[in-house]
């Protein structure tokens, strides 16, 4: 193809630039029905996405709400010097993305492994129960799985510290310790979302073409050998597009999550830039400096998912865009 | 995400901001009665049923339309409200010392009403010491809502006191053997040792921190010596006391061990099952605490105690208050409430909510539903979840709640406000109450965290003196320092 095309570039004598506003409204009217199509989309952004976005403009003044965003102050880029001059700021930064990282690490895989396990399943009766079990966790509320943490493990009785001690063993408050927070974190993570999150692999995984794996077994691949060699690389583009979107929501962690979790003794690991966001701008009241700080959070989102795309396409998978 | 819907959230309240308001100079109902809006604070899980408040609303010939606002989420709602002008007549405001608050006060957003209150009787018997205590920079933005100046106590359980053959403790040494005994002794008699003495709450104002650190002298919040120099509390030998004290506590387990995560509701219950029996908060809890123990620990007796001191001597008694025994202001925003006419019928409203009928309207409930009183207006509720349900919710909302003449008639109830009045005479006063620095109105509870932190991390065990010191010092450097100066600046101009 390429060999055909080279010749006609010569040809082209009419520069691009001129070209391209008459093809914008050529190709418009063209196809009008497709673009009046995604006309409703469009208007959904601009009025839900874009036009809130002007109030990030907030974030250089010293907004006071009667006063509005004409009357109150301009002072440039104070908020942004008090971020990041402050202690806080490292801890924030830290605290984020050591819990990100975490996160990709220990709940990331879970999922994928599930689903091929899950796969592996030939009774469908069984198969299915175990599917809908997994993801009834999904349904509960932070609320409610932080309480039941929470009362399994306090150690005036909790049900946890209660073996511990039958055991011989000492004591844990796994609710005060900063050592404790991220793994409980992650593990009520993991109890909530795992089942849950195994139905976009197991969707890939039922469009793999049953002839591969005719073809290995004929080539005396063990289950293993098939799981390896087919199920997994023909999910791979879905893991990579996944990954991808996590990668894109790294610094929302889930407030009401870490919130609850939250108390004087853990939040030197435990404070993320949600819960800080929070308390200094809905109980403080300092809008205009918590918008700084989730104005920052949303820029360092958008260059990690850029980063990650590239790095995807590198490696020759396709990426989200 | 959350600053993104909170610029959405601006935006579009900055577009809508004009349209709102007005309900009150609205033309009467039909039933002659004239409306008021209110936006509240609610402090118990459910807003209160039509019961009640339909006969406030015949005693004050007015039809009252809630908008609550639970407590525990009061800060966010209360800046959302004002950030969108989303407001009611009456704002209760519980908060004033937090920024946004403060920032509308001040800005005019609400109605000046210092010199309206006289024309008013119940208004004008306000105490001119609590006028200036409600003030901000010497203007009265709302009526305030009079509660007892200082409230809290020790709650010790007699009967494992008489089983111990202990005496009821006079000083922190001898609540120490009390909680060690309770602890270790087995007081409910079990074989078991699953009791311990102190039973606390995650807070270090309304748990026991507070209450004992009065007990070592510690001021109230801040303190000002003669020369006007401002100081925390934090920094005095009285706090550091009482860290040890808890610590204390803490390191022998006479203190249930989870205390740092402990909720109210959790700490009250297990206290009714039994599990402790020593309680720090509000002396009008025991009755409450009695009520739930009920079924469970049945041969519960308490007795009440607010004459702990770390001495002995009658001369340090002390007890703190926080507040200065305003709770608060009910105030009148501009914008709902247009002129003077209307001021003076809201206001009118607020006057005729403090009268006796009313106050046991929204205390009691009503007579012969939900409770009987004998001649001498002593009160005693028969139905007590039906008052839970339709009465309690209304009860935070009292303007006025010291100075009745209707009373409970439960002994117990009756010694907690005896010994509550009794506080006043030893109140700790919060001398910067009234006082402004903009610091505090906008990092002061975030730099509160960094001491509030510390304090725990020392009690238990996990950073040393050295080491609180050290965090008293970042929070000077990160804007401690500020807020002192702007006291002390604050404190010289009123007190010359």
């Amino acid at each position: 193809m390429k060999a055909a095309d080279a010749p006609l570039v010569p040809l082209q004598v009419k520069p691009k630039k001129k070209r391209e506003p008459l093809q914008l409204s050529k190709s418009l009217r063209k196809h009008k029905l497709l673009y009046l199509m995604i006309l409703p989309g469009f208007i959904y952004f601009v009025i839900f996405k874009y036009f809130p976005m002007g109030g990030l403009i907030i974030s250089f003044q010293d907004y006071q709400p009667f006063l509005g965003v004409s009357e109150s102050p301009w002072v440039g880029f104070k908020h942004f010097e008090r971020l990041f001059t402050e202690p806080t700021f490292v801890m924030l930064l830290r605290n984020t993305l050591l819990l990100f990282a975490m996160e990709i690490v220990f709940f990331f895989p879970l999922p994928i492994l599930l689903a091929v396990m899950l796969n592996e399943v030939r009774h469908k009766l069984f198969k299915n129960s175990i599917q809908t079990m997994i993801y009834i966790p999904h349904f509960m509320s932070w609320v409610i799985i932080v309480s039941i943490t929470y009362v399994f493990l306090n150690v005036d009785g909790g049900v946890v510290n209660q073996i511990l001690e039958a055991m011989g063993l000492q004591k844990i408050s796994f609710l005060t310790s900063p050592e404790w927070l991220r793994p409980m974190y992650i593990a009520q993570i993991i109890w909530k979302e795992v089942g849950w999150s195994t139905i976009i692999y197991l969707a890939a995984i039922t469009v793999v073409d049953t002839q591969l794996y005719e073809a290995a077994e004929m080539d005396g691949a063990t289950r293993l050998r098939k799981m390896w060699h087919v199920t997994l690389p023909a999910i791979r583009p879905v893991i990579i597009t996944l990954l991808i979107l996590k990668i894109g929501n790294t610094l929302e962690l889930g407030f009401e999550h870490m919130y609850l979790l939250l108390n004087s003794l853990n939040r030197e690991v435990g404070e993320i830039f949600d819960t800080y966001i929070y308390t200094a701008g809905l109980k403080n009241g300092q809008l205009s400096f918590s918008t700084t700080v989730g104005l920052f959070k949303g820029l360092v989102g958008l260059i990690l998912v850029m980063a990650a795309n590239r790095l995807a396409k590198k490696f020759g998978e396709d990426g989200v865009y | 995400m959350i600053a993104l819907t909170l610029g959405c959230g601006l935006l579009l309240s900055a577009c809508s901001g004009n349209q709102s308001g007005g309900s009150a100079g609205e033309a009467p109902a039909a039933d002659g009665k004239a409306t008021v809006t209110w936006l509240n604070i609610l402090h118990t899980p459910s807003p209160p049923t039509e019961t009640v408040l339909n006969k406030i609303e015949e005693a004050t010939n007015t039809n009252i339309e809630f908008s609550w606002i639970p407590d525990a989420s009061k800060e966010e709602r209360l800046n959302t409200s004002l950030a969108s002008d989303s407001l009611a007549d009456i704002v209760t405001l519980t908060i004033l010392d937090n920024s946004s608050v403060r920032n509308a006060l001040k800005a005019g957003v609400f109605w000046e009403v210092g010199p309206y209150l006289d024309e008013f009787p119940n208004l004008a018997a306000i105490s001119p010491e609590m006028r200036t205590s409600a003030s901000i920079d010497g203007k009265l933005y709302g009526v305030p809502m009079q509660k007892q100046v200082a409230r809290n106590g020790v709650i010790i359980r007699k009967d494992w006191l008489d089983k111990l053959g202990l005496e009821v403790p006079r000083t922190t040494d001898e609540l120490m053997e009390v909680a060690k005994a309770f602890t270790e002794q087995d007081p409910d008699g079990n074989g078991v040792k699953d009791t311990t003495g102190f039973m606390d709450r995650s807070d270090l104002v309304y748990g026991a921190f507070k209450t004992l650190s009065s007990y070592f002298g510690t001021p109230s919040v801040w303190s000002v010596s003669e020369d006007g120099k401002v100081t925390p509390e934090f920094e005095s030998e009285g706090y550091i006391k009482t860290m040890d004290y808890m610590k204390q506590l803490y390191e022998g387990g006479y203190i249930n061990k989870d205390f740092a995560v402990t909720a109210k509701t959790d700490q009250q219950q297990n206290f009714s099952q039994g599990k402790a029996g020593i309680y720090v908060g509000a002396l009008f809890d025991s009755k409450n605490l009695l009520n739930d123990a009920r079924g469970v620990q049945d041969n519960m007796e308490l007795v009440l105690v607010n004459d702990i001191t770390s001495t002995g001597n009658e001369s340090d008694r002390a007890i703190w208050s926080t507040t200065n025994g305003v709770g608060g202001l009910l105030s009148f925003p501009r914008s709902e409430v247009k002129d003077e006419e209307e001021l003076k019928r809201v206001l009118k409203f607020v006057n005729d909510l403090m009268s006796e009928e009313v106050y046991a309207l929204m205390t009691y409930g009503i007579e012969g539903v939900h409770y009987t009183a004998d001649e001498k207006k002593a009160v005693t509720i028969t139905d007590t979840s039906l008052w839970e349900q339709e009465v309690q919710p209304l009860a935070g909302s009292r303007p006025k709640e010291p100075g009745y003449e209707i009373h409970d008639a439960n002994p117990l109830k009756a010694e907690a406000d005896r010994l509550i009045q009794e506080n006043t005479e030893f109140a700790v006063l919060n001398p910067m109450f009234s006082l402004e620095s903009p610091t505090f109105s906008s990092q002061g509870s975030e730099l509160q965290k960094i001491i509030t932190d510390a304090t725990y991390k020392y009690i238990l065990g996990k950073i040393s003196l050295d080491d609180f010191k050290a965090a008293v010092s970042s929070w000077r450097k990160a804007g401690g320092d500020q807020i002192i100066a702007e006291y002390e600046a604050a404190y010289k101009a009123v007190n010359g």
